[in-house]
C-alpha cells in the first residue's frame, strides 16, 4: 500500500479547474440556434377522469409550432422497475385519467417562453373529479377507490397495493416466546426531497435521423435505454451527450416526461427543443423521497442479543409503481445486514396514493428504517440497563459472516467502527449525563446519540456492468473512454487516479472522454452505489490491459523477460539492468512498427456478482444482492433548547468502513454532505402538502441547511481492504448510506438531552415541546 | 396579461461592461440579468438554480457588490460593471479563492460554486480577514447541497490565511 502514488491519496478533482472557472458545461449551458421552448401542461387535480382535451386553440396561437398529448405517443410504457413481475406501468402523458397533481397532460413547443406559457393556458381539459387518497392505510382498505389495480400476485383483500416484499427465517413466534424482553414500536417518516441545485433541464435535437439529447441525469446509458424505448427508436438513433450534473441525490434517474416531450417535439418540428422545469414544478410535480411507516417488534435476551424481529413496512408510494417496490425490498436488506437476527419475519407493502410518483432518494429507505431500529435499540438497552454501545456490540456482525441471502460481509469493519466511535467521542462518559444532572442552568441541553448502518455496494440492474477503454497516445499520454458520469462524487478523479497508478502516468497525462452514449463504453451510472467498485475495477482492468501490451512490446525490444520490467515516469525499465530502458513513446512506436500497426489500446470490463444471472427477487429477496457491504457508526452531539423546542446538530462523528478509500478527500466530502443532508431532514425540511398539493414550492419555504446550520463533521476511516496494482480490489459504498445512522443518532441524542423519545421525523420544536410537556405531567402526576 | 406584456416589450438598448468588456445589447424590459448574461453575452458560468432569488447560484458582482442575477432586471444595470466567475482567473492562473476551493474539496457537483466564489470574492475585497460570523453572513444566501458547507468555510479561511488552514487535496 505504501508504494502507491495516486490511489489512496487525496488528489485534487480532475474537473475542479473547469468547475471554478465557469467552463464546466451543464445541460442548461448548451445552446443551439433556432431552439424552441417546450412547456408542459399539468393536472391541477389529484385524481380525476379526463373527459376531453382540446388543443385546437393552443395550436392556432401564432408562434406555437407543435402540441402533443398522449394521442401523439405510441403508448409505450416505462417504469423505474421493468421486470416480468413489475412490468412498466407508466405512460409519458396521462391517458383517460390523472392520478396526481402535476401529472403531464400535454406539451407544447413555441418560439419563446411567453408564447409557450400562453399556449399551455389555451389547452382545454374537462375533468370529472374522483375521490383522492393520501394516507396509505386508507388507500389499502378493502373497497377503497382504486388508484391503480392491486398487484395480481398479492392475494390479500387490500386495494392499491403496488407490490409486496416478504421473507422470513427461523421461527419468529417461537423466538418471541423465548425472549426475555419484547418491544413493539411504530415509527413514521416524512416527505422530503432531494434539493439538487440544478433544475431538471433537457435539450433535444432531432437531426438526420438522430436524436441528440443533453439532459441533467445520473447515468446517460439508463436514460438512453428508456428514452429510446418510449420513442420506439433504436439505441443507435439516440445519443445522450456528456454534461455535468448539478446535483442529483436520486432525483434524476427515472425517465421524466419532459425528456420525452423535448425529444418528441423536436422530432415533430425538426428543431431543437428545450424544456426547463421551474423550481415550483420540481417541488409540486416531480418525484420526492418515500415516507415509510415502520412497525417493529423485537425480542432480545437478557444481554440485549436479538432473538427475534418482525418488521412491517408500509410505503406511501405515490401514484405509480416508481421505485416504491424497490424501497420495500431494500428495507429488508438494510435491516438484516448489520445485526444477526436468528428468527426474522419481514413484510413490506408499497401502497399507491394520489401523490406524485416517488423516486429513489439518497439512502433509499435506509435512513427511515435505521431510524426505527436504532431508536428501538436504545429503548431496549435502557430497559435492560445496558449501554448503547454494548448492546450494539452484542449484535453486530463479525467479519466473514454469511448473510441470510448467501452474501458474505467479508472484512466487515462494523465492530471496529463501533469501538472507535465510542472511544473518539468518549461516548459512555457523555451519554446520560444531562438527564442525570439536577438543576441545570439555562435552557440549552446537550445530548449524545449513536446509530449504525450498513449499505450495499452496487447491485445488478440495467446496464449491470461497466466498460472502460484506455487509449495510449504516441507520446505516452492516455485518453480514457468511460461512460461514468461525474455528478459531483468525483468519478473522473477516481478513474484518473486508478489509471495513473496502473500505468505510472501523471494525473495530467490523462484526459477523459466520459458519459457520451455514442463514444464511450456502457457504464452502470452514478446511482447504484457501485461506481468506484464497478467502473473503478473496469478502469483498472483497462489500464492493466494497456500495461501488459506495453510490457510485451518492451520485452521484445529490450531482449529481457516481462518479469524483469517495471514502469516509471513513462519509461519501461529493466530491473536487472536499469540502463536498459525505453520511453512509452518508443514502445508505442515499436508496437505500431512491429505489430501490424497496432497502437496500444487497453480495454477493461467489470460486473458485480459475475455468477449471478440477475438481481435478487424484489418480492421474495431470494438471490444475491451485493458483493461488498459498507458499515458505519455515527455519533451525534445535539443541543436542544427546552424553552423553544428547537434542536440542532452541533457535531457529528462518522466512523465508516468503505473498504479502501481511493481518494480520502473525496470520501470526506461525501461524509460532510451526508451529515448536512441528514440534519436538514432531521430538523428543517419537509415537503408540506394539502390534498396532494405542495404548499412549499421554493427554498424560502422548504428550508434546506444554509451555512448557518453547518455542523462540525469529523470522520474516521476503518480500512479493511487493500489496493495492489494489477489486482482486483474491493471498495464499499460511501456516498449515500451515511445519511442513515446519523438520523437515528440525532433522535437518540434528542432523547439523551431531554428524555423525549421521538417516533417520527422530522424532529420539530412542536414534537419536542409536546414530549417535554408530557414528561412534566408524568413527573407531576 | 401576456398580450399586455408583449405590447410593452419593445426592446431597449443598454450598455453593460461585463468582465471589463463593453457590450451594447438590445433587451426586453422584463429580461433578467441572469438570462442576458447567459444567453446574450454567452457567459454560462453563472448558474440559474431557482429563478426566485432563493439559492444564490446566480450570484455575480454588480459594481463590486454581490447580487442575484435572477432577481435583477437587466435594464437596471445599464451602464454598470458586471463581474462573473469567468473573470476570476488570470488566464490559466486561478485566483487564491479558486485555488482554496480546490485545495479544500469545496467543489462537488460545482453548480453552486460560481455563485459561492463571487460571494467570497466580494467579501474578501471589502474585508480581507473576515471573522467566522462574517463569513457565514456573506454566504448565507448561497445554498450548497453537496458539501455541507464545511469545506467551503475552510476554503474561505485558507484564502484569507486564517486559523492555519492547510490544503487537504493535492
Amino acid at each position: 500500500m505504501s508504494n502507491l502514488s495516486f490511489v489512496g491519496k487525496s488528489r485534487k478533482r480532475k474537473d475542479g479547474p473547469d468547475k471554478v472557472t465557469g467552463k464546466a458545461v451543464y445541460s442548461q449551458d448548451v445552446k443551439l440556434p433556432g431552439t424552441l421552448t417546450g412547456r408542459i401542461l399539468r393536472s391541477p387535480h389529484a385524481h380525476a377522469r379526463i373527459l376531453r382535451i382540446d388543443t385546437s386553440r393552443a395550436k392556432a396561437l401564432p408562434g406555437v409550432k407543435c402540441v402533443i398529448t398522449v394521442d401523439d405517443t405510441k403508448g409505450i410504457k416505462h417504469g423505474f422497475v421493468e421486470t416480468p413481475r413489475y412490468p412498466p406501468d407508466q405512460e409519458v402523458f396521462a391517458r383517460d385519467k390523472v392520478v396526481h397533481i402535476g401529472q403531464e397532460i400535454a406539451a407544447v413547443a413555441a418560439i419563446n417562453d411567453m408564447v409557450a406559457a400562453e399556449a399551455v393556458g389555451l389547452i382545454e381539459v374537462e375533468y370529472e373529479i374522483l375521490p383522492a387518497l393520501f394516507r396509505p392505510l386508507a388507500s389499502m382498505k378493502p373497497g377503497a377507490v382504486e388508484i391503480q389495480p392491486t398487484h395480481p400476485k398479492v392475494d390479500e383483500p387490500y386495494t392499491n397495493i403496488a407490490g409486496k416484499t416478504e421473507t422470513e427465517w427461523g421461527d419468529v413466534e417461537q423466538g418471541f416466546a423465548e425472549a426475555h424482553l419484547v418491544r413493539t414500536d411504530r415509527f413514521e417518516s416524512h416527505l422530503r426531497t432531494h434539493g439538487y441545485l440544478e433544475p431538471h433541464v433537457t435539450l433535444a435535437h432531432w437531426e438526420n435521423d438522430k436524436l441528440n439529447v443533453w439532459t441533467s441525469s445520473m447515468g446517460t446509458f439508463v436514460k438512453r435505454s428508456k428514452l429510446a424505448k418510449v420513442l420506439d427508436l433504436p439505441f443507435s438513433s439516440v445519443r445522450i451527450h456528456k454534461t455535468y450534473t448539478g446535483g442529483t441525490f436520486g432525483g434524476k434517474i427515472d425517465l421524466y416526461t419532459h425528456e420525452y416531450a423535448a425529444s418528441r417535439l423536436s422530432m415533430l418540428t425538426n428543431r431543437p427543443v428545450r424544456i426547463v422545469a421551474s423550481r415550483e414544478e420540481i417541488f409540486s410535480a416531480y418525484r420526492h423521497g418515500q415516507p415509510l411507516t415502520v412497525e417493529l417488534k423485537t425480542g432480545v435476551d437478557r444481554n440485549g442479543v436479538l432473538v427475534a424481529q418482525q418488521i412491517k413496512i408500509i410505503n406511501n408510494a405515490g401514484a405509480h409503481r416508481g421505485s416504491g417496490v424497490v424501497v420495500i425490498f431494500l428495507c429488508w436488506g438494510f435491516t438484516m445486514a448489520p445485526y444477526r437476527i436468528p428468527n426474522f419475519k419481514y413484510e413490506g407493502y408499497s401502497v399507491y396514493t394520489n401523490y406524485t410518483t416517488r423516486a429513489p432518494q439518497r439512502g433509499h429507505g435506509c435512513p427511515q428504517v435505521r431510524f426505527a431500529i436504532e431508536s428501538q435499540m436504545d429503548m431496549i438497552a435502557e430497559e435492560l440497563g445496558i449501554d448503547p454501545v454494548t448492546i450494539r456490540m452484542n449484535n453486530a456482525r463479525d467479519p466473514e459472516e454469511d448473510l441470510p441471502n448467501s452474501d458474505n460481509v467479508h472484512q466487515a469493519g462494523l465492530k471496529d467502527c463501533l469501538r472507535l466511535a465510542a472511544e473518539k467521542t468518549d461516548f459512555l462518559r457523555n451519554y446520560g449525563q444531562t438527564r442525570k444532572a439536577a438543576d441545570l442552568a439555562g435552557s440549552k441541553r446537550r445530548g449524545w446519540g449513536i446509530g449504525l448502518s450498513s449499505y450495499f455496494t452496487g447491485s445488478l440492474i440495467y446496464p449491470n456492468g461497466s466498460g472502460v477503454m484506455v487509449k495510449m497516445n504516441d507520446d505516452g499520454s492516455a485518453v480514457v473512454l468511460t461512460g461514468a458520469l461525474d455528478v459531483g462524487q468525483g468519478a473522473e478523479t477516481v478513474i484518473s487516479q486508478i489509471v495513473a497508478e496502473e500505468l505510472s502516468l501523471e494525473m495530467e497525462d490523462i484526459k477523459l472522454v466520459t458519459s457520451d452514449t455514442d463514444t464511450t463504453p456502457q457504464d452502470i451510472g452514478a446511482w447504484i452505489s457501485g461506481m468506484t467498485y464497478v467502473t473503478g475495477n473496469a478502469s483498472r482492468e483497462a489500464a492493466g490491459n494497456a500495461r501488459e501490451k506495453l510490457l510485451e512490446v518492451a520485452a521484445e525490444q529490450m531482449n529481457t523477460p516481462k518479469s524483469d520490467l517495471r514502469l516509471q515516469d513513462k519509461m519501461v525499465i529493466s530491473i536487472s539492468n536499469p540502463d536498459n530502458r525505453l520511453s512509452y513513446r518508443q514502445v508505442i512506436a515499436a508496437s505500431v512498427a512491429t505489430h501490424r500497426g497496432d497502437t496500444i489500446i487497453g480495454e477493461g470490463f467489470w460486473r458485480t456478482m459475475r455468477d449471478e444471472p440477475m438481481h435478487p427477487s424484489l418480492a421474495t429477496t431470494k438471490g444475491r444482492w451485493s458483493e461488498n457491504y459498507a458499515f458505519s457508526v455515527q455519533v451525534a452531539e445535539v443541543e436542544v433548547d427546552i424553552e423553544t423546542g428547537e434542536a440542532r446538530l452541533i457535531k457529528a462523528l462518522t466512523v465508516h468502513d468503505c473498504g479502501f478509500p481511493v481518494n480520502p478527500g473525496l470520501v470526506k466530502g461525501q461524509v460532510d454532505g451526508q451529515v448536512s443532508m441528514a440534519l436538514g431532514h432531521a430538523f428543517m425540511e419537509e415537503v408540506v402538502t394539502r390534498n396532494g398539493s405542495t404548499l412549499n414550492t421554493n427554498w424560502l419555504d422548504y428550508r434546506m441547511p444554509t451555512i448557518h446550520n453547518m455542523a462540525i463533521s469529523e470522520d474516521a476511516d476503518v480500512i479493511t481492504e487493500q489496493y495492489k496494482v494489477g489486482q482486483p480490489y474491493r471498495t464499499k459504498e460511501v456516498g449515500e448510506g451515511l445519511v442513515s445512522a446519523i438520523l437515528a443518532a440525532m433522535a437518540n441524542a434528542v432523547y439523551d438531552a431531554t428524555g423525549v423519545r421521538l417516533h417520527s421525523t422530522p424532529f420539530t420544536p412542536a414534537k419536542i415541546l409536546s414530549g417535554l410537556q408530557k414528561l412534566e405531567q408524568k413527573k407531576a402526576g | 396579461m401576456i398580450e399586455a406584456v408583449k405590447s410593452r416589450s419593445r426592446k431597449r438598448l443598454i450598455t453593460l461592461t461585463v468582465n471589463g468588456e463593453e457590450h451594447e445589447i438590445a433587451i426586453r424590459p422584463n429580461a433578467m440579468l441572469v438570462d442576458v448574461v447567459r444567453d446574450q453575452i454567452g457567459l454560462t458560468g453563472t448558474k440559474s438554480g431557482c429563478s426566485s432569488g432563493s439559492c444564490g447560484a446566480c450570484t455575480l458582482l454588480i459594481d463590486g457588490r454581490p447580487m442575484l442575477a435572477c432577481s435583477t432586471l437587466a435594464v437596471e444595470c445599464d451602464g454598470k460593471a458586471i463581474r462573473t466567475v469567468e473573470d476570476l482567473a488570470d488566464g490559466e492562473r486561478l485566483s487564491p479563492i479558486q485555488e482554496a476551493f480546490l485545495d479544500q474539496g469545496a467543489v462537488q457537483c460545482g453548480f453552486c460554486t460560481p455563485g459561492m466564489l463571487m460571494s467570497v470574492t466580494a467579501l474578501i475585497a471589502s474585508n480581507p480577514k473576515p471573522s467566522h460570523q462574517e463569513i457565514k453572513k456573506a454566504l448565507e444566501g448561497n445554498l450548497c447541497r453537496c458539501t455541507g458547507y464545511n469545506a467551503i468555510f475552510n476554503a474561505v479561511l485558507q484564502a484569507t490565511g486564517q486559523d492555519g488552514i492547510k490544503p487537504i487535496m493535492f
